[in-house]
């Protein structure tokens, strides 16, 4: 009989896994996409919203009883924001903090009283001064756009299907009415 | 007698093997961050140089619209420039003499955009990036003269932030 053949195998033995492959695959992989990565991540301003949102926006710009709501921007002043509601008009003012800057916690607080006030409403109409820089302008939107406490929300009807919702929207839809002044 | 000089025995051809695990991790790590952060939107937005674009809290990604901006010394369409900002103003030699609001060469190149590129011209949009600390006045001559050329839809661009 012949002796079985036996494998020896060394269960403690080591051995050194090669890198180089793959080191060499992402040094490439590493500066394609370093050059090609946007490191700025840049958003733009616009009213996409829920279907509710939009269906609410649209029955607003079809009557025209509906309050109007429109925010005046002064350089010196500070922030006006007019309701005409019927007929009526009522003024809000917002001024400037003693850094002679909008003072944007109590605007944005204001905004959310307006809102209480008149939750069927969803445009304004902005009206800023000529002087008044463009960061300002995007600030005051994202003051007015929607309301940054969890807890608050605003009453809204479906209108397709009658049902009574909530959303976190405040004033989304702005426009600038100014624009075609001279 | 002087004593015996120490020497370092040398072995001349001595081969090594160089540790490049820690190498590894590390670039392991940065393609995990740089494919995390790679830009995987619809549409990419170059920035412009000497724009500092403002802070918004918006959460909507860009979409394709014809790209306008301007910076502190210059009003481009795309890549072109089309008027000179001079003291955060547009340059009085581009408006039009009866209508103060009116950047004529942006109107014109608008224009023939819409000749030239009739399904990205009938959305009406623009993308709209300009300096944060250019008053309204001039953003609002871009914006009438825009709305003028059949772009009423405006997109201002913002960078993401609280």
């Amino acid at each position: 009989m012949g002796r079985r053949f036996k494998l020896n195998i060394n269960h403690n033995s080591e051995f050194e896994l090669d890198l180089a492959p793959l080191l060499a695959v992402m040094v490439k992989l590493v500066p394609v996409l370093l050059v090609s990565s946007a490191f700025v991540q840049m958003m733009i301003i616009e009213t996409e919203l829920p279907q509710v949102v939009q269906q609410a926006i649209e029955e607003q710009k079809n009557n025209p009883k509906a309050p109007q709501i429109s925010v005046e921007v002064h350089k010196n002043e500070g922030v006006k924001i007019v309701i005409n509601d019927n007929g009526s008009e009522k003024v809000e003012v917002v001024g400037l903090n003693t850094d002679k800057a909008i003072d944007y916690p109590t605007l944005h607080a204001k905004f959310v009283e307006v809102k209480k006030a008149y939750p069927q409403v969803f445009k304004i109409d902005f009206n800023p001064d000529a002087d008044v820089a463009y960061k300002d302008l995007v600030k005051i939107m994202d003051e007015a756009r929607k309301v940054r406490a969890k807890d608050v929300r605003f009453p809204i009807k479906d209108i397709k299907t009658g049902q009574d919702t909530s959303t976190d929207y405040m004033f989304p839809e702005i426009q600038f009415s100014n624009m075609m002044d001279g | 007698m002087g004593r015996r000089r120490f020497e370092v025995p040398i072995k001349k051809n001595q081969s090594f093997t160089l540790n490049i695990t820690s190498m590894t991790d590390m670039f392991t790590i940065m393609l995990v961050f740089l494919l995390q952060s790679f830009a995987a939107g619809e549409v990419n937005i170059e920035p412009v140089a000497g724009i500092r674009l403002p802070q918004s809290s918006t959460e909507k990604n860009p979409v394709d619209g014809v790209k306008l901006s301007i910076s502190p010394t210059e009003l481009k369409f795309d890549q072109k420039v089309v008027a000179l900002v001079k003291n955060q103003n547009i340059d009085t030699a581009s408006i039009d003499a009866n209508d103060s609001n009116f950047i004529k060469p942006l109107f014109d190149e608008l224009q023939k955009f819409n000749k030239d590129n009739e399904k990205l011209a009938k959305t009406g949009k623009i993308l709209l990036q300009a300096d944060q600390e250019l008053p309204y006045s001039t953003l609002r001559k871009v914006m009438y003269t825009a709305s003028m050329a059949g772009f009423p839809k405006l997109k201002l661009v913002t960078t993401a932030g609280n």
